[in-house]
């Protein structure tokens, strides 16, 4: 990685407020590391949420909220930050924030609070947002830390979608509930709401990335 | 030491800071969520005594049909709810009664109706659980909680209780089928009612009705 050389940043250029990493940035989150495809970071709530495209959607939404807010306010400290306690301080910066998109889901969104149950809190323990914190946000400047936190989001969330969207299909025959497979030749196949179900989404998802990416990218990391 | 002195103000401003902030915004949230939790349990309570409803209806008009047609009434500890029909004299129509427990997640609350005889079944509601969505989260669905509608709480030899079987086994007058995939919600849904029920039938004896 070092030694590679960066693409520089189209919309700015290497001048910019984001010293030309940003769209670099934006491409490795969103693609060439999504969290989810790439690095298979974070799968718990992955699984468990992507039983319907909505929940799936607010998901993703709360991601991408907490991994801007989080990578801004890591980096924001990360040079008055004591290096014994970053990572607790890291953790009370990412729980307030979860926190915050709880209870704003909780007094706004009730319906969506009440389904997507203890996930919301479980983001705190999301490798995703910790793992961005400690590898990007510590050594990066405010503005490319939000856009890493953007970008790692948003490739949780299209990935998230994506299950969501075959899982709701194929298990309901419904997409965002509204029916799409007739119930008179498609019969929902109840696997694709079960656990199970999200394991082979994912698993497909996953081998289709990277059938698309071709054996290149297998080495050109090594 | 100076560096230790450093690291445990730093510790505390942080601290400080983010509960300052999640103090504002409970503070700040709080009459929307008890709101919307007061209006949640009403919408349930309505929902489990079949007290008949157009559609959508805002809050503020649930709270008042809710204070006109629902006496609350107290058995020692127990609270139940009973639906009294405008201009019917008084006559109960349905009870409903709360039921909660532990489930795999977290708590799990909801309301048991039954009919003016108390002991047919006249609905079942959830208004608070933390299942996994799409597993025991189906407990809340109308498929699962439709069937207990028309069962008994007593069985055929007079002993009260609700058996939550397995699909394709055979029913009996106090039995629905459980949903697949949650047997451990199913079984702990199957406690918290017995225990409901139990709980009834003692405080009917002592207190009388």
């Amino acid at each position: 990685m070092a030694n590679e050389k960066q693409p520089v940043c189209v919309s700015c250029g290497a001048k910019g407020p984001c010293g030309g990493k940003g769209l670099p940035t934006l491409k490795e989150g969103l693609w060439t590391s999504n969290p989810l495809a790439i690095q298979v970071l974070g799968i718990c709530s992955a699984l468990a949420v992507t039983n319907r495209l909505e929940n799936s959607l607010v998901m993703g939404i709360a991601l991408i909220f907490v991994c801007v807010g989080s990578n801004l306010f890591v980096s924001l400290l990360r040079n008055v930050t004591p290096h014994r306690i970053r990572m607790i301080a890291e953790v009370a910066i990412i729980a307030t924030f979860v926190i915050l998109f709880d209870q704003f889901l909780k007094a706004f969104y009730w319906d969506m609070s009440k389904q997507l149950g203890p996930y919301v809190g479980l983001i705190i323990t999301n490798c995703i947002v910790m793992g961005r914190a400690e590898a990007f946000a510590l050594q990066n400047p405010p503005l490319l830390s939000m856009v890493d936190g953007a970008a790692n989001g948003l490739g949780y969330a299209c990935v998230l979608a994506v299950v969501g969207f075959f899982r709701e299909l194929l298990g309901t025959g419904k997409v965002l509930d509204m029916t799409v497979l007739d119930g008179k030749w498609y019969k929902p196949n109840q696997l694709m709401i079960l656990a199970p179900g999200a394991f082979f989404a994912l698993g497909i998802i996953i081998a289709v990335l990277n059938a698309l990416k071709g054996p290149e990218a297998e080495e050109k990391k090594q | 030491m100076k560096n230790n002195l450093y690291t445990l103000c730093y510790a505390a401003i942080l601290g400080m800071a983010c509960s300052v902030l999640l103090t504002a915004t409970k503070n700040f949230t709080e009459p929307y969520r008890a709101a919307n939790a007061r209006a949640d349990e009403i919408r349930h309570i309505l929902a489990a005594l079949k007290v008949p409803l157009k559609a959508d209806q805002p809050s503020k008009r649930l709270l008042d049909i809710f204070n006109r047609v629902v006496v609350k009434r107290e058995l020692g500890d127990m609270v139940t709810y009973e639906y009294v029909p405008s201009g019917t004299q008084g006559r109960v129509e349905a009870i409903a009664l709360r039921f909660s427990g532990p489930g795999l997640w977290g708590p799990i609350k909801g309301l048991l109706a039954l009919e003016s005889d108390a002991e047919t079944i006249r609905g079942v509601t959830f208004y608070e659980h933390e299942e996994t969505p799409g597993l025991g989260g189906k407990i809340s669905s109308a498929s699962f909680r439709e069937q207990f509608e028309g069962k008994s709480i007593v069985n055929e030899t007079g002993k009260f209780g609700i058996v939550i079987r397995k699909g394709d086994s055979q029913l009996a007058r106090n039995s629905v089928h459980g949903i697949t995939g949650a047997t451990m919600t199913c079984n702990k849904v199957e406690a918290m009612l017995n225990t409901a029920i139990q709980a009834f039938i003692e405080a009917k004896d002592i207190h009388g009705q």
